[in-house]
Order: structure tokens, then sequence, then C-alpha cells
């Protein structure tokens, strides 16, 4: 009779097949006949577009179109003779971004994590770089060289601000965000009887800047726009609730640029004439209440998704209704429907391009315009166009990655 | 009943702090600055109408339109009325809008459904697609595609696949079925339409059949044979009776001097871009649907059907597919609602889609009136597409509970 072992064997290590590289590479791609295959097709695709993609970026590609367009791309036609007869206006857009610098340093203090402080030094970061291109000397003076590096001690300066004074509250640093984004405009408008900051008329605004400003204005406002439809929808007063309805459905079913067109041709009738206009202003409305029509379903499908008995505990709790639906619903409502939300604010910065539409020049009008009036850069429309997906992409991609941060933080599915 | 001394000697909560009181206010209020607004607006429009001259009214439809059109699939003619050349403009939206539809719901299934894929290469290489093409504005696509259309060969130097799919700057052409002779061509279609129907019909009986009975009766293959039979009896019944088959498959060619393609059916340059730039970008936005409702399907479920044996098949198609459909339609029908009005960037690319017809009839015609015809165009689209879904939906809902 064999001795049973005195001790228990000791514990078998996995086979090599299944820990390690070895192991990974038999988990993800080759775990099975139909795997292998699908790893074969899909390698000789990543390959191919590895090999012919690169290829094109650094062999055939001509990006000169790209250093040729130069500043017009971030500002449009706004430092030319005709926006601003006379005077270098070319320092008021950059007066702008330092204090964009300095608002993004204060939100760094204010929040003191990773991410924002990262976001903070690459705005300033990338701004300051810009003081170091070496094209377009003749316009871009060492002025706006030295402004451009501003930017850099703008951002600890921000951040001091919001550590150490008494402005580092949350709403005060809100405040001062609405208070930056109006002397933006203030500064980038001008205002008439004072020497150095002559007006220059919202149709000379173009290129990036006319993008980011539109979609600033419209984030802001298309968020609590959204929610009042969302609660007006679901009111239980009935003229309240078919008012929304009608807003939210007229807007949702018709395309923007229709809107966009009709802002331009229709509703100055609809005001009295010595009435002041604005092109950029009435494109800036439309683009918010449209996107806000598509706010107000997301926080719509949030608010139905909430389970009743949180608004039956707050009432029982004693709260009155207004208190439920701030304290209560809404929070968790929004909270859940984060991806949306943000994926409304991507796709308004998106439809920001529409103002083409218009007459307006943002950043891909301006691109297009270029290369109908030069058509030397014809076979180049390629390089230019795909270098504004990416700058589109960076702003979109890194919108996205933020509202993962926060989602993180706000523990959305761990609680 | 509320007698006049019950109101005098009221002395419940305070009138301005009961709730109903409050409500009522609130929307007696709203609709009076409501109402306001619109007149208000209404009499400026009509002031500034007076005062400009500027021309209204809807007069113009039976006028003669006078312009061409790039490019249309209804016969049209510049003699033809606005009227007419609006429904032309509805056509060539609604042509994109469908085969826009079924493209970027075919590839957008193909993209979700890789995106969820326990292989490590095609699951990046969908994840990458998507993050691109959704985050890129579509009017930036479009302008790509158009200049890249615009760098292919001419007409004469096309690219030539498999001897019958041409590829030049003037568009794509492939082959495509034509009528021989329309009336036999019509019986034959809506002999088809009755084939579906009668195939439909058995598919339903031998369903039935097998739910009442347990046995398999396969009633997808049932269905499909009857549908296949008729259809084909047709085909030969009325290509023997008049002399040709009712439909041939024109295949295109180059012909002449300046090797103009002539034959199957041709996407010229602007619909190619359009569409091109549409299905890339909605389905994108597709697959992250179809990836989400597959998720959305509890692991339990497709567990409880594997251990009651089911085969993966048949947990694919009767377990989680259906539950995952809920999830996926009412999103997807918004974004074919997307693609329907992102058709109107149409005219970046030179295609004329309705929203492009209509503003260059603003030069000619009441742009006031225009406005309306768009808008209610649009919102009729929409509409249909609304339906649809909603149709759909209650088709699929949970049945008790």
């Amino acid at each position: 009779m064999a001795s049973r072992p005195s001790s228990p064997p000791e514990a078998m290590l996995p086979p090599r097949s299944e820990v390690g590289v070895i192991g990974w590479l038999h988990a993800n791609l080759f775990s099975n006949w139909f795997n292998t295959v699908l790893t074969l097709v899909s390698g000789a695709v990543l390959v191919l577009c590895l090999w012919f993609g690169l290829k094109w970026i650094f062999l055939i590609a001509d990006w000169t179109v790209i250093a040729e367009l130069g500043g017009r791309f971030l500002l449009g036609r706004y430092n030319t003779e005709a926006a601003c007869s006379g005077q270098n206006c070319f320092w008021r857009p950059q007066a702008a971004l330092i204090m964009v610098s300095l608002l993004m340093g204060a939100a760094w203090g204010l929040q003191g994590n990773r991410v924002a402080r990262t976001l903070a030094w690459l705005v300033a970061g990338v701004s300051a770089a810009f003081a170091f291109l070496p094209y377009n000397l003749e316009t871009m003076g060492l002025d706006v060289r030295v402004l451009l590096l501003l930017n850099l001690p703008a951002v600890p300066l921000g951040w001091a601000l919001a550590r150490y004074t008494p402005l580092g509250t949350g709403t005060r640093i809100t405040m001062l965000g609405v208070a930056i984004f109006f002397l933006t405009l203030m500064l980038m408008r001008g205002l008439p009887g004072i020497a150095f900051l002559q007006p220059v008329s919202v149709v000379y605004w173009g290129g990036l800047a006319l993008n980011l400003i539109l979609a600033v204005g419209g984030i802001t406002l298309s968020l609590p726009i959204g929610v009042s439809l969302a609660l007006g929808r679901r009111s239980n007063l009935p003229v309240v609730k078919v008012l929304c309805v009608f807003f939210i459905e007229v807007f949702r079913g018709v395309p923007l640029i229709a809107l966009l067109f009709m802002s331009q041709t229709l509703v100055p009738l609809a005001f009295p004439e010595d009435m002041p206009q604005n092109s950029l202003f009435r494109a800036g409305v439309v683009i918010t209440l449209f996107s806000s029509a598509y706010m107000a379903e997301n926080i719509r499908g949030g608010l139905q998704a909430l389970h009743p008995g949180q608004a039956e505990a707050a009432r029982a709790l004693g709260l009155p209704g207004w208190q439920t639906t701030m304290l209560i619903s809404l929070p968790q409502a929004i909270r859940n429907v984060i991806p949306a939300i943000v994926g409304q604010f991507i796709g308004l910065f998106k439809d920001t391009s529409l103002v083409y539409i218009i007459g307006m020049l943002d950043v891909v009008a301006i691109g297009r315009s270029f290369i109908q009036s030069n058509p030397e850069y014809l076979a180049n429309a390629r390089e230019l166009f795909v270098f504004l997906a990416l700058v589109f992409w960076v702003f979109t991609y890194g919108m996205s990655y933020v509202s993962g941060k926060v989602e993180e933080h706000l523990g959305v599915g761990r609680r | 009943m509320v007698s006049a001394a019950r109101i005098l000697t009221y002395q419940g909560i305070p009138v301005w702090r009961h709730v109903q009181v409050i409500q009522w206010a609130a929307q007696i209020i709203s609709s009076i600055v409501v109402v306001a607004l619109v007149v208000w607006f209404f009499t400026n429009i009509s002031g500034a109408i007076q005062e400009r001259e500027i021309p209204y009214g809807f007069s113009f439809l039976s006028r003669e339109y006078q312009t061409p059109i790039g490019e249309h699939f209804l016969p049209y003619e510049s003699s033809d009325t606005f009227l007419y050349a609006l429904f032309v403009g509805i056509t060539n939206t609604a042509i994109v809008a469908v085969a826009g539809v079924f493209l970027a719901t075919a590839l957008g299934i193909f993209i979700g459904v890789s995106r969820l894929s326990t292989n490590w290469i095609v699951a990046k290489l969908a994840m990458v697609y998507i993050e691109f093409f959704r985050n890129v504005p579509l009017l930036v696509q479009l302008f790509f595609w158009f200049y890249i259309v615009l760098e292919l060969p001419g007409v004469r130097e096309s690219i030539v696949i498999a001897d019958v799919l041409y590829l030049s700057n003037r568009g794509f052409s492939m082959p495509w079925p034509k009528a021989t002779d329309y009336p036999v061509a019509l019986i034959w279609l809506g002999l088809a339409v009755v084939a579906i129907v009668a195939g439909a019909l058995v598919y339903r009986w031998r369903d039935r059949m097998e739910e009442r009975t347990g046995q398999s009766s396969y009633p997808l293959i049932y269905g499909l044979l009857v549908a296949v039979v008729i259809g084909a009896a047709a085909w030969l019944v009325l290509s023997f009776a008049s002399g040709a088959s009712p439909f041939y498959v024109s295949v295109p060619e180059p012909q002449g001097r300046f090797g103009n393609i002539v034959g199957g059916f041709t996407a010229r340059a602007g619909l190619l871009v359009l569409l091109i730039g549409l299905v890339m970008y909605t389905a994108s936005f597709i697959a992250e649907i179809v990836r989400a409702g597959i998720q959305s399907v509890g692991r339990g479920q497709t567990e409880a059907a594997r251990a009651l044996g089911l085969s993966p098949m048949n947990t694919l198609r009767n377990v989680t597919f259906p539950q995952a459909l809920r999830v996926i339609i009412p999103p997807l029908i918004s974004q074919f609602l997307n693609l329907t009005k992102n058709s109107s960037l149409g005219g970046a690319v030179a295609y004329s889609d309705l929203f492009n017809i209509a503003i260059t009839m603003t030069q000619t015609a009441p742009s006031v009136s225009i406005f309306m015809l768009i808008m209610a165009s649009y919102l009729a689209m929409s509409l249909t597409w609304s339906l649809i879904g909603n149709l759909y939906n209650r088709q699929i809902r949970f049945v008790g509970g």
C-alpha cells in the first residue's frame, strides 16, 4: 500500500501557455482557428494602413500649405488692414489668451488635481510655443511674441490667486470665468471712443478663435437651458409642457444649417429695424438653442431612468417639490448622463464649423477659402483637411477624456 | 360648491403660497408672454414685408423655376415649376438618406461587433475608427473626401475594377438592374410583393406551429422557399409571355471619344462624396450604440440560455439580440434622423439636396415662404423616422411583465 504524502503537493504552476506574454498572445490573438485567421487578416490591414499612412505623412504629403495659412488659421481676418485700419489689433486676442491661461491656473489651484494641472500647462505651453514659430516675422512682431510668452507666468499666478486669496472658492472662480469670457468678447470687439480699442466688426472674426468663442458660450448656456426644458417637458402644467415639447421637437427636427441661415435672413425681420443687430450673436443664440433641445432630451432620459423611490423618499422627509428636484433628482440624473451631455458638448463644438453657411470664416471655412483662392495648393487640400481634422480631434478627445475623469471623480457606476 | 360665504371666510394657506394658485398663475403668465412674443414677431415681420416690399405668398410655386439642378434622379428640365423642383430636391435628399441609412447601419454593426471582439487587434482597430470619425466634424470629413475624389483620374483614365466598376473624378459606376419593358417589369414587381407577403404569412404560420407544438418547424426556410418559388415562377411565366425577362443587368461601359460611361448606375461625384462622408461618420455613432446595446444584456441571460441547452447561435438569435435590440432601436432611429438632417450639407460638396435647391430658390422666390417649406419638409421627414421607430418599438416592447 502506497503511503500517503505527508504534506499536500506544491501548488502546480499554470502552464506556460496561459501566463506572461505567451499567455496574453494566446488569449487575445490565437485562442482558436477563427481568432487566428482574424488576427492575420486584421494584422495585415494594420500593417498596410501604417505603411501607406506613414509613407504619406513623411514622404508624399507636402505640409507647407499649413505654414502658408499661418496665423489666419487661428484668427481669420482679424489682424488685417480692413478689420483694424491703422492699428495693430493683434495684441487683443493675445491678452485674452493670457486671461484664459490665468483662469486655467486658477482652476488648477482650486481643484489641485493632476488633470487640471496638465490642462493648464498644456494651454499655456502651446500658446507660448507659438512665440518661437520662425515664420510670419512681419506680422508677428516682438511685442506679440512677448505677450505669448506671458502665458507661462499666468498659470502660477492664477494658481496662487486660487490658493492664497479670498478668490479661491468655486463660485468666485466661476464668476471670474464668466467675467473673462465677456472681457474677451469686449477686447475682441473693441469699444468706440477708446483710442487703443478701436471697434472690429464681427464679420472679421474668424479662425479657431471663432469656433472656440461660439463653443464656450454655447456649452455654458445650453446646459441650464436644456435642464429647464427637460423639467418643463416633465412638468404637470399642460401649457408649459406643450410649449417645451413644441420647442424641443421643432429645433430637433430641422438641420442646424437651415436654422443658421434663417437666423441671418428671417430673424432680423422679426425685430424692429432700429435695434442693434449682430450676426455673430444671432448665430451663437441659434447654436445654443439647437444644442439645448438635444440636451433637454438627454437630461429627460436621465430623469426617467431615476428610481421614483428617490423623489418619494425626499418628499417623505418633508422636502418641498422644488428642493426635491434641485437637490435629489437633478444631481443624480445629470451624473448618470454625463457621457451623453459631454457628447452633446462635443457635437456643439463640431457644429460651430457650420457657420460657413452664413459667410463666417471659421477655421474650416478659412482653410476652404484658402484652397479656392490659391489653386496652386489644390493638390494639398488633403494635407490641410487632415490637419484640421487633427485640430478638432485634439479638442474633442480632450473633452471626452476630461469627462471620463469627472465621472471617475463622481464615482459613477461605483455607488 | 364654492359659495360666497366660503370665499369670504377662507382661512387656509395664503393665496400667494397656494400651490394650485401658483401653478395656474405660472401657466397663464407663460402663455401671455409667449403669445405676446409671437404677436410682436409677426407684426414686425409683416411690417417689414410691407415697408420693404419683400415678396411673400406661395403663388411662386406654379411658376417656372428656370434654373438647372446639378443632379436629379427624377426627370427635370428648367421649364418645370418651383413645386416640382422642390419635389426633385426632396427625392434627392430621400435617396441619400435611405442609401446612407442602409450602408451606415451595415458598417456600424460590423464595427460595433468588432469593437467587442475578443481579438485584441480587431477590437483596437474598431476603437481607433470610432474615436477618430466620431470626433471630427462632418464638414471637415466631407471636404477631405471631396478633394480626394477631385484628385482621382479623369473619366478617360478611370480606375476599372473587375471590368464592371469604374471610378473617376466624375463618380462611381456599377452594374444595375434595368427594366426591359416597363409594364412587364411593373407586373413582376407587383407579383414580387405578393410573393413576399405569401412568404411572410407562411413564416408566421410555421412560427405559430413551432410555438404551439415545440417541434422545430423551420419557419424561415419555409417562408423564404415560398417567396422565392412564387417570384421565380412569375419571372419565368412573364419571360415566356413577353419574350424577354422583366429586368436585365445593365453594365457600365466607356463609350465614344471622351470615354463617357454609359449604362449601369453612376453615383456622380457629389452623391459619392456625400454618401461616403455620411456613412463613415454615422457608422461610428451606430457602432457605439450597437456596442452599448450588446453590453446591456446581462451575462446571466446568455449563461441561462446556454444552461438550458441552446446553441451559441440560437442564444445570440433568440436571447441576446432581441434584448439588445430593445436598447439599440431608439438611439439608432435618432441617428437615422441625424443622417437625414446632415445630408443638408450636400451643398458644400456640390450635391443638390433639398436644402441646397431651396436656398438657391431664395434668389428668385420669396425667402419667407421658402423657409416655411424647408422647415415643413424636414419636420415631415423627422416625423416619418419617429413614426417608423415608434411602430417598431411597439412591436418589440415588453409583453406582460
